[in-house]
């Protein structure tokens, strides 16, 4: 039995590694800034409600004196301003990864992303791990997510007394995760750019969760990419999770993204549409290696799961 | 609609020679890739049709092709790549097995509309070196223009020779063990004769190239069409090479001037068989 201390444990998939950890029989503790009353079964976790950048969240590392660590706390929609959004994201790190190497943190996950590395026109269909993260060139508004990964990289090396995994999983899906990918498909009307149809990789946010469980079990040092059970065009995604496509020329497409994110109007930055234009696939050969990782979500039921939602969320409105 | 026999025919062909090929398919159709026999069976009876009725396509030497792991070699011209899509028919059509030719396209191919996506289910992949090692390990056959678009775009007066040829895929035949296969396209040059390009004002638009066709004053914009030319495609007998991926260009290019020399072989060979540009 180990004690590991999730960030961000109230959040969609802080919930599920928890609920997962717990299950292990790990002991359980996890910060963020919303309480978790506890699992849909009644079981409880020590949940310090706080944020990461004030001064109480060293106090957690001080008293749990946690064996691992797995890092969820980030801000990944618009509703703050970017800025703000750059803040959390870099400084919670700075300060997690800090902590980490002082209170005699065995092991960290980071939660990366696989967006990092950009969606561009010369990606190869298989990225792997050595593969620059080109995000900021074409979407400067979640650049955070490139710059998290490389403290968290530059600490990996500093620190060998920390091993440390950072994890890039692909578009996450589920009921409880709320994922850019998932707000993206849950539109009513699903924008595509006419003429471009890039594949997607999807994993299921259980998946996810083993897979970062997974990364503890093996005790994983290094940087990897998580994909799922396959890619898929993006309008067969957006055909089997029940959508509307909504066609439109990137000439028109961009500019009225930009303006209506600019006013308010749109939860999408405009260098979002470079993920519905070009792909951004993995490879996960790495991952599976060092952990024998295989889904057991395949991409039908995945779809299949978020098709289910629309409609229950139609029929309710 | 009824489609005329002809047609009916040579799309029954196409889907026969995509079933016979040996692709993982995911539950929706499409491989790892982007591959999708479904759209490849229209878009390739589409371009069957040039392949049969158009350019009369003679292609010679499939049986050259090895099983397994394959790296396909060819010049490069005629302004618009269709000697890469009559070399894709053509290895389905009369290849014994049928074999997927996965071109590798530049890196510009997925900017455009339609055309990149299109690339994508008949096969195609960006011409990444990534790209190229993943599919030879996949044990998949690949079709590369190491003249790239030096090559395509020569004027008319540069017919048949030869451009400088890219090191890239002879470090990635080294790398993978895979032995490479020369193809050249005797015909090509004739579709769309040049006198020259327009490399600033091409610039300007964003283009990689812009070609002046010689026939622009006669036929206006039609004359970035096609002439109906015949195209010989000649595969030769694979070559196997060996050595340090990594080693200094010089020894690298040695190894690339064995290729293009066959080639350029193979070439005046074609050219000396054939009787004329048209029939």
């Amino acid at each position: 039995m180990e004690k590991i201390l999730v960030t961000g444990i109230a959040g969609g998939q802080g919930r599920l590694v928890a609920r997962l950890a717990a299950g292990a029989g790990h002991d359980v503790c996890g910060v963020d800034r919303e309480d978790m009353i506890a699992f849909d079964d009644g079981a409880r976790v020590r949940v310090y409600v706080l944020d990461l950048l004030k001064k109480k969240y060293e106090d957690v590392f001080r008293h749990e004196r946690p064996d691992t660590v797995i890092h969820l706390a980030f801000v990944r929609h618009f509703k703050i301003d970017p800025e703000q959004r750059h803040e959390v994201n870099l400084l919670g790190t700075k300060r997690t990864l800090e902590y980490c190497a002082a209170y005699g943190v065995r092991q960290l996950i980071v939660l990366s992303s696989a967006y990092a590395y950009g969606a561009l026109p010369e990606n190869p269909s298989y990225v792997d791990e050595d593969h620059p993260l080109n995000i900021s060139r074409t979407y400067p508004e979640v650049r955070d997510l490139a710059e998290v990964d490389t403290l968290c990289s530059t600490f990996l090396w500093q620190h060998p007394e920390v091993r440390t995994a950072i994890l890039r999983p692909v578009n996450t899906l589920g009921d409880s995760v709320h994922s850019a990918i998932g707000r993206y498909l849950r539109l009513r009307w699903v924008p595509m750019l006419f003429g471009y149809d890039p594949m997607l990789q999807f994993i299921h946010e259980e998946d996810l969760a083993r897979a970062l469980l997974a990364a503890h079990d093996k005790g994983l040092r290094g940087v990897f990419n998580v994909a799922g059970p396959g890619a898929v065009p993006l309008h067969v995604a957006i055909e089997q999770t029940g959508g509307t496509a909504l066609t439109l020329p990137e000439s028109i497409a961009r500019p009225a993204v930009r303006r209506m994110f600019d006013f308010g109007l749109y939860q999408f930055p405009p260098g979002a549409i470079d993920f519905i234009k070009y792909p951004c696939t993995v490879s996960d050969s790495r991952f599976r290696a060092a952990t024998g990782f295989e889904p057991k979500w395949n991409l039908h039921d995945i779809f299949a799961q978020l098709h289910d939602q629309r409609e229950r969320a139609a029929a309710a409105a | 609609m009824v489609a005329p026999e002809p047609l009916r025919q040579l799309e029954e062909e196409i889907a026969g020679g995509l079933a016979r090929i040996p692709t993982v398919l995911n539950e929706y159709g499409y491989d790892a890739w982007g591959f999708s026999p479904e759209t490849s069976r229209r878009v390739l009876t589409l371009m069957g049709l040039l392949y049969r009725y158009w350019f009369r396509v003679e292609l010679h030497g499939i049986e050259n092709l090895p099983e397994g792991r394959a790296l396909v070699i060819a010049n490069h011209s005629g302004q618009i790549p269709l000697d890469a899509a009559m070399m894709m028919v053509g290895s389905i059509l009369e290849g014994e097995p049928p074999r997927m030719l996965r071109g590798m396209a530049e890196y510009w191919l997925p900017t455009l509309p339609f055309i990149g996506t299109m690339g994508h289910r008949i096969g195609s992949v960006v011409g990444t070196p990534k790209n190229c090692i993943d599919l030879l390990h996949r044990e998949e056959a690949v079709l590369a223009f190491p003249e790239g678009v030096r090559g395509l775009n020569k004027p008319f007066s540069r017919r048949y020779r030869l451009q400088r040829f890219g090191l890239g895929f002879m470090r990635l035949a080294l790398e993978t063990d895979a032995p490479i296969v020369p193809a050249v396209v005797v015909g090509a040059e004739e579709q769309i004769p040049t006198v020259g390009n327009a490399d600033a004002l091409g610039r300007m638009v964003g283009l990689p190239a812009l070609p002046i066709p010689a026939l622009l004053p006669i036929l206006g914009p039609l004359c970035m069409l096609p002439l109906p030319v015949k195209y010989h495609v000649w595969i030769g007998e694979p070559m196997s090479f060996s050595g340090n991926p990594h080693d200094e260009d010089v020894f690298i290019e040695g190894l690339v001037d064995k290729v293009r020399s066959r080639m350029r072989e193979m070439i005046e060979r074609g050219l000396r068989a054939r009787r004329s540009s048209f029939y």
